[in-house]
């Protein structure tokens, strides 16, 4: 049956037409089907694991996990550094997410004072985008699962568990191991170990004082990861176990120092400012390295507010300051032992008497002795601490053998001890006269005396008097102060590893000798004040009292008695003991504590003791049967 | 001859008989594709039938009968509506661009009552109608080349232009091309058409310059080139490429498709919900869509050339031009072959109005192929 209409001319070609033409354009329809399905091949199966691959860079991502910070021991595996569990609400930075609100909730939750919510405001502003930030830290379990069960409240908050360094003995040890706080914008470096994106992870902290400081990258560890999946905004979906890194724990770091010689310093310093090192003079194992007054390292880890660092930075009793490590004070008679040395080394007979009237006459001006002493040999001198006997002697000796032996005796040098923040002092003698004041370069004849009895331009810290001490006692070895035990198991070099100290041993028994006769023999400086004695039985203590003026007193009146703290002497006080078989030698320094044998000695008194009585070799020897003769006289007595 | 088993006059008017001359395979394909994407749809929903897979389905039951019962509507009903429907969308178009609603910085909506209507999708339909009622009268030296054309050129640049303005290059793209190829079909002069092209070419890089928004030109440049602006202008096409990619041969499986399912990839249930069955059922699935697309293509213009009358075969023509264009251009969008233009996915798309636009548009190729011995008579004019 055939339509009539198709064989109209016109309409025939109009069909006609459009066949052809609807023909051509299925055909490019066709084409171009065929062509997107060409597209879909190469997408798909010939570059199909190009795209895999970065559809699994989408979907994934590793978040580090902080790497648990090495712990420090004392040389008895005393824990003086850990981490505790911390609760901490992480906010991530999100545009979905109105922060005013979620602080607003949070408060009511944990209630949070107006500074403070201004503070995390300030803090939320400043994170880079994406990177969490940690709104409230260290809360209690209560707080922390009163949030957690409250979560839906608080859109893009999340509760988690960090670790949070503790320090157990607050105080004690603030200033050798220092402490960790919050990195700051300047922590981070775009090279090296601070480029590690591990230091913006929120509530990481990295050391800022001390051991903590110096070793950092050994305690610090290896970062983990966890491998999460992650949707468009980078919220985590799913956590992948199996695709978890394990993070590595940073490095143990073992002092040489002890746990309770150190606490019984800080005890016993109390009020009093000032230092106390011991070493053990056998090994030169540093037992006590102590500034008082301390601080609440562990504020530091949490962040002080301004007022507690007002507080701290403004009391003049500096408590932020390592007065062992830092602080150089002229070393006062403490010195006169170094000037004794230089004598004899110089041929200078120990019997050579001086004269002592309490004044004498030198140079154009009076020199000034404590009493008046008479005629003392060297062991009186330094027993009495004659200062007419050592301006006299350095005066015969000449300041470049005084200078030669005091840095034979480690004096004005920077020791290798791992932690930053020695000051050198100085040793002065003509010849850094000459090279250091351009104005002045010439050595005065006032100066000799002055330098003779540890005082004028001689500064040392603590430290150098305690190794000093140490030399001394120990007698052969330039013993070098060891304060690192070891580091992940690495045992360090000990202090004998160091040259012979090369002094005639006979010089130092003497000055050994007048040393325990400044304690133990009537006369001496120190034996006077019950509280500078051990009182250990056979076990005796050796020292040497120093008292440095901190100020020039000019021709006004020297007595310290009712003068203000900050005018008063520094006392020094260096002991070792036992006198007749070193093992432990230390220096006491008491900031404007007056006499040395007052303010000083008892304290140096009190921390051998907590080292005698620990040893037990010294136990063996204090609580040895009495003799059989004697055991017998109490029999019949009875 | 199929035709010869009707004997009796109005034999062919008779329901079941018209019912019978419905092709329901191409039905079948329609409804294979749209339940592709309502399981996408569920997929990507986190395997869940809100907010998208149960309102597709929902929506495409409702539109399935009333493509039936519009594909039984005689053809010179379609033909005596052209014009109004053509009219009411032009009108609906100038109301958008005076009182629309703006969605995403654009003004395609408008607000009847609780029918949120986007003229751009009637104007599609009423287009193609009126595109073939005009030609239905037009003589073949008239359509070859003549003033007369110019008719048909209004037809087509005065919604095009509108729909340019809302912003909407996209659709507007699609109207002036599907306009084009009624034209061409029509039996406009291939000289013509190639002097068109190249006047097209001479006239793309000003227009490019001076006439498209920033934006626009932006989406424009960025496909050349997306990893230039990973975050901004190429985004989505790169991650539109991943999702493709990483679906592989047989894809990621069904629900595991992670680019849309932690929402990397942009507009995954709208526009490139192709991307996102590409990555969960991988170039397996994607081939097996394109295939039927073709097929339905193809069965749509052979209902095109059956018809009796040039107004029935313009209009499903015209039609499946738009529903061929739209493929291609959503197709070669989501593959990175060309600019990011609002063009949905044919029945894969989640969208009420481009549901209802596809569909209505079927309803008139079934009814072409229903009617196709409708003779319908050339009116005294050539508008009327």
């Amino acid at each position: 049956m055939i339509e009539p209409s198709v064989f109209m001319d016109e309409v025939n070609e109009r069909q006609g037409v459009f066949q052809r033409r609807a023909f051509l354009m299925g055909a490019g329809f066709g084409v171009g089907l065929l062509a997107l399905g060409g597209r879909l091949a190469h997408l798909q199966i010939l570059e199909a694991e190009r795209y895999k691959m970065l559809s699994e860079h989408n979907q994934f991502q590793f978040l580090q996990t902080p790497p648990p910070r090495g712990l420090i021991f004392d040389r008895h595996g005393v824990v003086l550094a850990s981490n505790r569990p911390d609760f901490r609400l992480l906010l991530a930075k999100d545009e979905d997410i109105d922060i005013d609100a979620t602080l607003a909730n949070l408060n009511v939750l944990v209630p949070m004072d107006e500074a403070r919510l201004r503070r995390l405001r300030a803090d939320i502003d400043a994170a880079p985008a994406k990177a969490p930030v940690a709104l409230v830290e260290d809360m209690t379990w209560e707080e922390f699962s009163r949030i957690n069960v409250r979560a839906p409240e608080l859109p893009g908050v999340t509760a988690d568990m960090g670790e949070v360094r503790v320090y157990p003995f607050s105080g004690a040890f603030a200033h050798v191991i220092g402490y960790v706080s919050k990195v700051s914008a300047k922590d981070v470096s775009k090279t090296g170990p601070n480029a590690d994106p591990i230091l913006l992870n929120p509530g990481f902290r990295i050391g800022k004082q001390g051991v903590e400081k110096a070793f950092d990258i050994e305690l610090r560890g290896k970062a983990g990861a966890r491998k999460v999946e992650v949707d468009v905004k980078g919220r985590v979906v799913r956590h992948d176990p199996a695709g978890d890194v394990a993070a590595v724990p940073g490095s143990t770091i073992q002092l040489t120092l002890d746990a309770d010689i150190q606490n019984r310093g800080l005890e016993i310093f109390g009020e009093d400012s000032g230092a106390a090192v011991m070493m053990d003079c056998r090994s030169g194992d540093v037992l006590c390295l102590l500034s008082a007054p301390s601080f609440d390292a562990n504020r530091f880890v949490k962040g002080l507010t301004s007022v507690e660092y007002q507080a701290l930075a403004g009391y003049d009793r500096k408590p932020l300051y390592d007065k062992a490590l830092s602080a150089t004070y002229p070393p006062g008679s403490t010195f006169k032992t170094m000037v004794s040395l230089a004598a004899l080394d110089a041929g200078v007979d120990p019997e050579r008497t001086c004269v002592c009237h309490g004044i004498w006459n030198y140079g154009g001006r009076a020199w000034h002795c404590d009493s008046v002493h008479g005629a003392v040999n060297m062991h009186n001198a330094i027993k009495t601490s004659c200062d007419i006997f050592f301006y006299q002697t350095a005066l015969l000796v000449g300041p470049d053998r005084i200078a030669a032996m005091a840095r034979r005796f480690g004096l004005g040098k920077l020791f290798d001890i791992g932690i930053p923040g020695q000051r050198a002092g100085l040793v002065p003698d003509p010849a850094y006269k000459r090279a250091h004041f351009p104005k002045d370069p010439v050595w005065h004849g006032g100066e000799t005396p002055s330098l003779g009895i540890g005082q004028g331009y001689l500064n040392l810290n603590a430290l150098q008097l305690c190794v000093m001490v140490s030399r001394l006692a120990n007698g052969s070895t330039a013993l070098q102060p060891r304060l690192i035990h070891s580091i992940g198991g690495i045992v360090q070099p000990a202090g004998t590893q160091a040259p012979a100290l090369a002094v005639p041993k006979a010089h130092l028994e003497l000055v050994r000798a007048a040393m325990t006769s400044v304690v133990n023999d009537p006369g001496g400086t120190a034996f006077a004040n019950i509280k500078s004695h051990l009182n250990l039985g056979p076990i005796k203590m050796a020292g040497k009292t120093g008292t440095a003026q901190s100020h020039s007193y000019g021709s006004g009146s020297r007595k310290t008695a009712n003068v203000a703290w900050a005018l008063k002497d520094h006392a020094w006080f260096i002991a070792f003991a036992p006198h007749d078989d070193p093992r432990y030698a230390l220096s006491v320094l008491v900031e404007h504590g007056g006499f040395g044998a007052a303010a000083a000695a008892p304290k140096a008194a009190e921390l051998l003791r907590v080292a005698l009585l620990k040893d037990p070799d010294i136990r063996a020897r204090i609580t040895a049967p009495p003799l059989p003769a004697m055991a017998g006289a109490t029999t019949s007595a009875t | 001859m199929t035709a010869s088993a009707i004997t009796q006059a109005g034999e062919r008017d008779r329901l079941i008989v018209k019912l019978g001359e419905i092709d329901w395979t191409f039905c079948l394909f329609i409804t294979i594709i749209t339940a592709a994407g309502t399981m996408v749809l569920y997929s990507i929903a986190g395997e869940s039938w809100s907010p998208w897979a149960v309102r597709h389905l929902g929506l495409f039951a409702v539109c399935f009968f009333a493509m039936i019962a519009l594909a039984l509507v005689d053809l010179r009903v379609w033909y005596a509506v052209a014009y109004p429907i053509y009219g009411a969308g032009l009108l609906l178009l100038l109301a958008v661009a005076v009182i629309g609603h703006s969605t995403m910085g654009a003004q395609r909506w408008l607000d009847i009552g609780p029918v949120r209507l986007q003229p751009s999708e009637i104007i599609k339909i009423g287009l193609v109608m009126a595109l073939a009622r005009f030609y239905h009268g037009l003589s073949a030296d008239k359509a070859r080349l003549s003033w007369w054309l110019l008719i048909p050129a209004a037809i087509i640049a005065v919604p095009a232009a509108l729909v340019a303005r809302q912003p909407d290059l996209g659709t507007a793209i699609l109207i002036a091309a599907t306009g084009g190829v009624i034209m061409i079909l029509g039996g406009l002069s291939l000289r013509v058409v190639g002097a068109c092209a190249l006047a097209l070419a001479a006239v793309a890089p000003p227009m490019f310059m001076f006439v498209l928004k920033p934006y626009q030109r932006a989406r424009l440049l960025t496909f050349l080139n997306p990893e230039a602006d990973r975050s901004g202008a190429g985004y989505h096409i790169i991650q539109s490429k991943i999702a493709l990619g990483s679906g592989g041969l047989l894809g990621k499986g069904f629900g595991l498709g992670t680019q849309s399912q932690l929402n990397f990839l942009p507009e995954k249930s709208t526009d490139f919900i192709f991307s996102s069955m590409a990555e969960e059922f991988g170039f397996a699935g994607c081939a097996v869509i394109l295939a039927i697309y073709a097929a339905m293509i193809f069965m749509a213009l052979r209902m095109a050339s059956v018809a009796h009358s040039h107004f029935g075969r313009l209009a499903a023509s015209g039609v499946t031009a738009t529903f061929a264009l739209c493929v291609m251009i959503n197709g070669a969008m989501v593959m990175g072959l060309a600019p990011v233009v609002g063009v949905p996915m044919p029945l894969l798309s989640y969208g009420g109005t481009v549901m209802i636009t596809m569909m209505v548009g079927f309803a008139l190729v079934l009814s072409v192929r229903v009617h196709r011995y409708s003779e319908i008579a050339r009116s005294r004019g050539i508008l009327l």
